[in-house]
This record gives C-alpha cells, structure tokens and sequence, in this order.
C-alpha cells in the first residue's frame, strides 16, 4: 500500500446544537478506493465538504496529502480533486473556456494547460460537445466535462460525492471504470455513496457511516461477516444500523 | 374555467408567499419604514437650506445718478442686505457681490429704471434677484405707481449655464444609475451562483476568499461603470436638447471637458456599491432573497445622494467624507468647472476607502458555513401569535428560559418600532410633547418588548438580559455616562455641524423657558424613560438578536446605527448613532443591560443639567477649550471603557 492520502482524526462538525459528524477516523491510502457508505442525513457529505476545505471542522482533524486542511487550505485544494452531484459547471461558459479557468486557478502554465487539456478531451471524448455553453450539455455529458474539472490539475487525492446520483447505466459506469483507472495510477479515492451495490461493486474498503459516526470499517467481504454473514452489503448494513440503535433488538430478513 | 379551481390555486400561492417572511418584510415593512425615514430627513435637511439660504445676507452693488442711488440704498437698507459702496455687473460673475443693481434716470412722470445682474448659476446671486426686486418692486399703496421699473438680466455666460442646468440633473441620476448597474450582476455572482449549483465547485478550487471577492467585485464594478458612463453621455445630450426645445433658442454649449471630468467620479462609486451590494447578495441564500435584501438597501444607498442632491450642500472638509452624498457633490461640482483639487481628491479616495472596508466585510460574510446552511431558527410566526395571545402557559413551543432572539426577529422588532414611531409615536409627541413621549416611550417601546417576551413565553427579565452587573462595570458605565456628551457631542459636532436653529430647538425641548416643566419632571421623562424603554428595546432583543448573527463589534456598530436611525434626525444621527454604538459596548461587555441604561441615564442627565445651566453652547468656547474638554472627556471615557474591557475579562475568565 502507499502513503496514505486522507486521514480523518475524531472528527466533529456541528451545525448550532445538531452534530452533523460526531467523531469521525478513518484514513485512506494511495491506490485504494474508500467508501462512505449510509443513508440521507449520515453526515457523508459534511465529512467530504470538510475534507475538500469548504467547512471548518468543529474539532477532530482532516490531513490530505500530509498537510491539515484546516492549517493549510489553498494547498490541500491545490492536491485534490472534487466532484459532486450537482456537477456545478458555469452554464454560460464553454467546456474549453471553464477548462481553461480552472487550469489558471491551478497555476498551470499556458502550454501544460494546453496539453493536459487535449488529453483529457481525447481520454473522456469531450470533443463533440467541448464548444458549447454548459447550459446546453446533457447530464451524463456535464458530469464527463465536471471529471475533467475534477483531475485537470492531477491531483493525488480524489473526493467523489455521490458522483452517480442522477446518472444513467451507461454513464454511471463510465463513471466507475473512470475511478478504477484513478485508483490504478495510485490516487487516494474517497468516494460516497447511498448506493450499496455500486460501493460493493468499486470500493476497496468501505466505512458505514450512520448519525454522523463510523459503525463499521472494511471490505464488502469483511462487512457481510461482521454483520453474522449477511447475503448482501444491503442487509449487513440494515442489520449494524438496528443493532446501534437498539442492540438488543434482531433483524430477520423476511424470505 | 371553474372558479373553485382559481381560488384554491390562489390560496395555495398566497400561502406559500405569505410563508415567506423576508418577502413578506419587504412589502410589508418598506413602504413603512423606509420612505417615511428617508422622507422625514429629506425634508429636515431641506428646510435646513431654506434657513440657511434664508440667512444668507445678500451682497450688493448699486450705480447710477447719485439722488436714485441713495433712494435706493434707503430701501435696501434692511439686515437681509449689505450694500457694497461701488461696483460693476463683472463683481456679481466674479461672485464678490452677489447682485449688481444698476439705476438709470427716465424722463419725467415714469418711474426710474431698475436693471439687477445676477449670476443665474448661483443660488445666493436668485435669492440676492429675488430681495431686491421684491424690495424696489412694491407698491407702496393702492393705486400709487410702483417706485421703479424693475428688469432683471442674468449674467452666467453660456457654457456655464449649461453646466450649471446638468449640475442639477446629472449627478443623482449618474449615481442612481450606477446603483442601478450594480444590482442585478451583484445578485447574480453572489445568490445566482448558489442557486446555478456552482459555488461548491467554486469553492472547491485554490481561491483565497479575498481574491474571490474582490475578483466578483471588479466584475461588478466594471458593469456598474459602464452603466454610469453610458447614462451620463446620455443624460448630458438629452438634458441639454430638451433644455434648448423648452427654451426656444439657440443651443446650449455642453461643456464637455467638464463632462469629462466628471467621469472621474464613476469608477470609485461603482466600486463602492459594488462592494456594498455584493456584501448584501452574499448574505442572501437565493436570487429571490437577495432582492428581498437588496431593495431596501439599494433606496438606503440613494438617500445620500438624494439629499445631496436636493440640499445643495458644499462640498467641504466635512462632506466630502460622507459616503454618497461625497460623489454626489463631487460631481455637481466637476460639471459646472469648479472642484477644488484636495477636496476632489478627498473624495476619491474616501470612496475607494469605504468601498474597501465594504470588500473585506464581503469576503467575510462569504461564509460557506451558513451559505450551505440554514440558520433559521427560533419560534414561528403562528406559534408566536398564539402564545402571545394565550400567554406563557399557552401552546406550542415556548422558547428555553436562556434563548437569544434571531437576528431577524430583532429587525423585525426594529421595524415594528420604526412604523410605531411613524405613525403613533412623532404625532403623539407633536399633539403634546410630554404625555406623546411618555406613551411612546412606555407603552411603545418598552411595551414592545414587553409584547415581544410575552409572545416568545419568556419572561421580560429574560429577553432584557437583566442580571447584576459586576461592580466595576457600573463604574465603567457612570464614567462613559458622564464623559460620551462632551466627546461624541464634540466629534459630531466637528464632522457634521449641526445648524443653529436645530440646535436651539433641540435646547427648547431640554431645557424650556420659563417653568414650564421642572427639573424632575424633565429628569424623569427625558433622562429615566429612555433609559429604561429605549435600553430595553435596542440593548435588550435587538442587541442580542444581532449578537447570534454578527461579532461583537459588529453587533454594537449595527446596534448604534439602528439606534441613531431610530431618532430620525439628520444633525442628531451621528451623535446618537456613536451613543448608541457606546452603550451597546457596554451592554456586550457587562454581560447585563442594567450598565448600558445606568450610562444612558447620566449622559442623558448631563446633557440636561449643562442645557438648563446654559452652560452647553460649545460653538462659544475657543479651539484650545474645546480640545482640552474633548481630551478631558476622552480620558474619563477611556477610563470607563478600560474597567468596563477587565469586568467583561474576568467574566470570562471565571
């Protein structure tokens, strides 16, 4: 394994008296792919917006690539990539001029620009719709062109928040393969999501996350165990859930 | 179409609209607050010119055969003239007179004739016009044949009167325009970016939050400009053609060069507002809300160049240092070709100034913290009727015995006042002054706050924050209590001069002639009750209201402004508003509202005392008094402040 990418220290974010993430650890390592795995309301999304410097935390740490977010924003965002749902591209701009902003905002030179640019467009085929405004994108054409945003400035740690919500099979999948490559060229991959088939199907290692808190850690495999060996991630992850929130009650799937 | 249909859409709508308080505030509340404010002062500010203007002594010059010259002197004899012995009509364009009366012998049985030069471009040089016509032109009795024959000649050449005819248009509606240019991109980078889903990614990248700002700012800015630029090319043709059509005659020259010049006063105002409204459309968490927010800012920015504009004020020391109202008279003054080079420096670079500190307050409110948060908290409008009715052990929820107010119920309950004090409260007072303020001041004020922890179920103890102060905090306030009259009256009275007549109407409200009302009962309605009503209002739920949304100094800035703008006086504003920013100071740093009413009660006292003793005309003391009163005052206020600074550090240390 790598050095690691991303660790997160008993972290907490509270948002006036509602604590969104109550004491979070985890860390994730280069060439693996960690998924935050929970419902609506878990606290992924805090977790990752912290990660990303767009949220202080409250207490608790967050180190990407060796340098603590809090301390040292600019430059953890200048190492990593982040991508979400709502894929947020300027609508009135065109694919090669939002490109073109961002690599400046990512201090590449003109030439490097250029060329990392042309690769791009070539690896996740944006040429037939890299002229046009935003606006006029499809979805599945918006989140390839917000991919490129994303690792433009090659970054070595990458932050996926929900990137499939809203995607078709074909896209999603794209998607996928897209972050399997990232994980092969060694990045640290931190990717969340309320889908549990897509998390067992890609991640590495996953983190079951429910109130803000980590239930359980590991591989789908070591999950299904942990959970008296359960058929699917989907019903590990039902039976830890009620076992937190009432330990003594007992989960039977109904056949 | 069935009807049914269309009704309960219509309900639906509305009660979702309704639902919506900010939009609610606006329709609501504007019309209520914000004109009447911005009208009261208008016209303070206008009626103040008229005294002024009033109160000027015109200067004149007469020639002609001496035995008509001394008639004529003889009627100009009055103390609204001072009659300079020799002259010519040049005197009156070179403004060392302001009317030049030249007198010419007639033949037998008609009056003499009368010719008054006067400089059409000068206010002083028409109201100089105005007298003397008005003093050679009447008619001693009926039927008698008027003394003179009167014609009057107005001497500005041309290209000033131009000028002098844009000065009058141009610059408020430059400014306006440029106001005007600013609102809608402000709203559309700052709330229009978080609605477009973009301002995570924006975020997401290796900006520096004041580099994000300022970037958003100039892009504003540069728009705002060119709206500027464009209006004022604009404006300038068609004031002078349609000058030319009412006139009949020939073409106006427009002084361009001046015009030009006048272009320099764009950029630092767009810049300023620009600043101002990002700041505002930062705060607002969707196009609709920032325009809920910026609407009323945007006729609070107008006001100053309104009154700018209608006051025809000086651009002096003094007012070119006063945001909006600076540009305005700039301008004016660069049109008709007679800005003074500091001044109009002083200006520039003032603007650039406020525009700055407005910049570094957008970079701050630019929080992504609450932009990806709600921060509505606190008791709906239904639940807070319903206890208000039904009392403390009424329904629903009832707010925990140490709940703050929000900062949005805090300017709601400042509107209410202001409405309150429109409508009720300043025709209370000028029916009879004494039972008006009385009622206003116990059963509005303090009966607000009253209605407003009723309605909350809390006690008022608890909304006023009334627990014991420390004993130095006391001493703290006495001694700003006793010091804030002679500095803030001082420093207020060095950057905004009040006229004489508002200050002596202010004194016949203090102190009255004769016996009117005694020195207790003065103490008690003047110095006791706003004391205690105006202090439970603004340093009770408004205070901590803005508290849960702003820092501390922030918190008392905005508190002292409100407060000043709550005694809706223009020569007062400064004054009250610093009084206000010092007693919420000593609010915050107490801990307890009881300090800040103890130090209103003295200042207010001091005041009193020093106008019945006649011993509070400052004009009259000499520059070396002054100062020595002013340091004298500002060490016992530093004093004060510094007790008050350890009281508030060993609370915390505690």
């Amino acid at each position: 394994m790598g050095d690691p990418g991303i660790v997160v220290d008993a972290l907490v974010k509270t948002f006036g008296s509602k604590a969104a993430v109550a004491g979070l650890s985890f860390s994730v390592e280069g060439g693996e792919i960690y998924g935050l795995l929970g419902p609506n309301g878990a606290g992924k999304t805090t977790t990752l917006r912290v990660l990303a410097g767009i949220l202080t935390p409250t207490s608790g740490r967050a180190v990407i690539a060796g340098l603590d977010v809090a301390a040292h924003p600019l430059e953890v965002r200048r190492r990593l990539g982040f991508l979400t749902n709502t894929t947020g591209l300027y609508a009135r701009l065109t694919g090669r001029e939002l490109l073109r902003y961002f690599a400046r905002l990512y201090g590449l030179a003109p030439a490097a620009a250029d060329a990392r640019i042309t690769a791009l467009v070539e690896a996740l085929d944006l040429a037939p719709f890299f002229e046009r405004r935003c606006e006029a994108l499809s979805t599945g054409e918006r989140q390839r062109l917000s991919i490129a945003r994303a690792v433009l400035h090659d970054p070595t740690v990458l932050i996926l928040d929900e990137p499939t919500a809203g995607l078709d099979v074909l896209a999603s999948r794209f998607l996928r393969a897209f972050v399997r490559a990232e994980r092969d060229r060694g990045k640290a991959v931190v990717f969340s999501t309320h889908y549990l088939a897509e998390a067992e199907l890609l991640c590495d290692r996953i983190g079951l996350l429910h109130h803000g808190r980590l239930l359980a850690e590991g591989t789908p495999a070591a999950l299904r165990a942990a959970a008296g060996g359960a058929a699917s991630l989907e019903e590990a992850f039902l039976r830890l859930v009620a076992t937190h929130d009432d330990p003594d009650a007992i989960v039977a799937e109904p056949s | 179409m069935k009807l049914h249909t269309v009704r309960l859409v219509a309900g639906k709508e509305l009660r979702e609209t309704l639902r919506d308080r900010r939009t609610l505030a606006v329709m609501v509340l504007f019309p209520l607050v914000v004109y009447p404010l911005v009208s009261l002062v208008t016209a303070q500010v206008l009626s103040a010119r008229v005294a002024r203007v009033e109160a000027h002594v015109a200067r004149i010059a007469i020639a002609g055969p001496p035995p008509i010259v001394a008639r004529v002197r003889r009627l100009l004899s009055g103390a609204d003239f001072s009659l300079a012995p020799v002259g010519a009509a040049a005197d009156v364009a070179a403004n060392r007179v302001d009317a030049f009366v030249e007198v010419t012998a007639t033949p037998a049985g008609r009056p003499p004739a009368v010719r008054v030069f006067f400089d059409e471009t000068r206010e002083d040089s028409t109201t100089a016009r105005d007298r003397v016509t008005q003093a050679l032109g009447a008619v001693s009795g009926a039927g008698c044949a008027p003394p003179f024959a009167v014609a009057t000649q107005g001497i500005a050449p041309r290209a000033r009167m131009s000028g002098y005819l844009l000065s009058k248009v141009l610059p408020l509606v430059v400014v306006v325009m440029v106001m005007l240019g600013a609102f809608h991109p402000a709203i559309d980078i700052t709330a229009g970016e978080r609605e477009r889903g973009t301002l995570e990614t924006t975020l997401s990248a290796p900006i520096d939050r004041n580099a994000l700002m300022a970037g958003k700012v100039l892009a504003v800015a540069a728009l705002a400009a060119l709206t500027g630029f464009l209006n004022l090319a604009s404006m300038s043709l068609t004031v002078l053609e349609g000058a030319h059509l009412m006139a009949n005659s020939a073409p106006l020259s427009i002084p361009w060069v001046h015009i030009a010049a006048a272009f320099a006063v764009i950029p630092p105002t767009a810049f300023l507002f620009a600043a101002v409204m990002v700041a505002i459309g930062s705060l607002a968490r969707s196009f609709k809300e920032a325009q809920t927010l910026l609407t009323p800012v945007y006729f609070l920015c107008m006001a100053p160049s309104l009154t700018a504009a209608l006051g025809d004020f000086r651009l002096d020391g003094a007012t070119a240092f006063i945001p909006g109202v600076n540009v305005t008279l700039l301008a004016r003054d660069l049109i008709v070709g007679r800005a003074p080079w500091g001044l109009a420096l002083a200006v520039i670079a003032s603007t650039l100034m406020y525009g700055l500190a407005a910049l570094a307050l957008a970079a701050r409110l630019y929080d992504s913290e609450r932009l990806f948060f709600s921060d509505e908290a606190g008791v709906g409008l239904g639940t807070w009727l319903r206890q208000l009715v039904a009392g403390h052990r009424g329904l629903g929820h009832t707010a925990e015995p140490d709940d703050a107010p929000t900062a949005g119920q805090a300017m709601g309950l400042y509107a209410i006042a202001c409405v309150l004090l429109f409508f009720v409260f300043v025709p209370l007072q000028s029916w009879r002054l004494e039972p008006g303020l009385a009622i206003s001041e116990w059963g509005g004020l303090l009966g607000l706050t009253w209605l407003y922890a009723r309605g909350r179920g809390q006690r008022l103890a608890t909304v006023l924050h009334l627990v014991p102060p420390t004993p130095p905090a006391l001493i703290g306030a006495i001694l700003i209590g006793l010091s804030a009259w002679v500095v803030v009256g001082l420093l207020a009275e060095w950057i905004v001069p009040a006229p004489k007549e508002v200050v002596a109407g202010l004194r016949r409200i203090v102190a009255p002639t004769g016996h009117d009302r005694g020195m207790l009962a003065t103490l008690l309605l003047m110095a006791v009750t706003p004391a205690i009503c105006e202090e439970a209002l603004f340093r009770g739920p408004i205070l901590r209201g803005l508290r849960t949304r702003f820092s501390p100094a922030m918190t008392a800035i905005l508190t002292g402004l409100l407060f000043g703008i709550y005694h809706v006086d223009a020569w007062r504003l400064l004054p009250t508003a610093l009084l206000g920013i010092a007693l919420s100071g000593i609010a915050l740093a107490a801990d307890s509202i009881i300090p800040s009413m103890v130090a209103h009660f003295t200042n207010n006292a001091c005041v009193i005392l020093l106008a019945r003793l006649h011993a509070d005309d400052t004009a009259s003391l000499s520059r070396g008094a002054r100062l020595g009163w002013l340091a004298g005052g500002a060490l016992v206020f530093t004093a004060g402040a510094m007790l008050l600074a350890r009281s508030s550090k060993t609370r915390r240390d505690m």
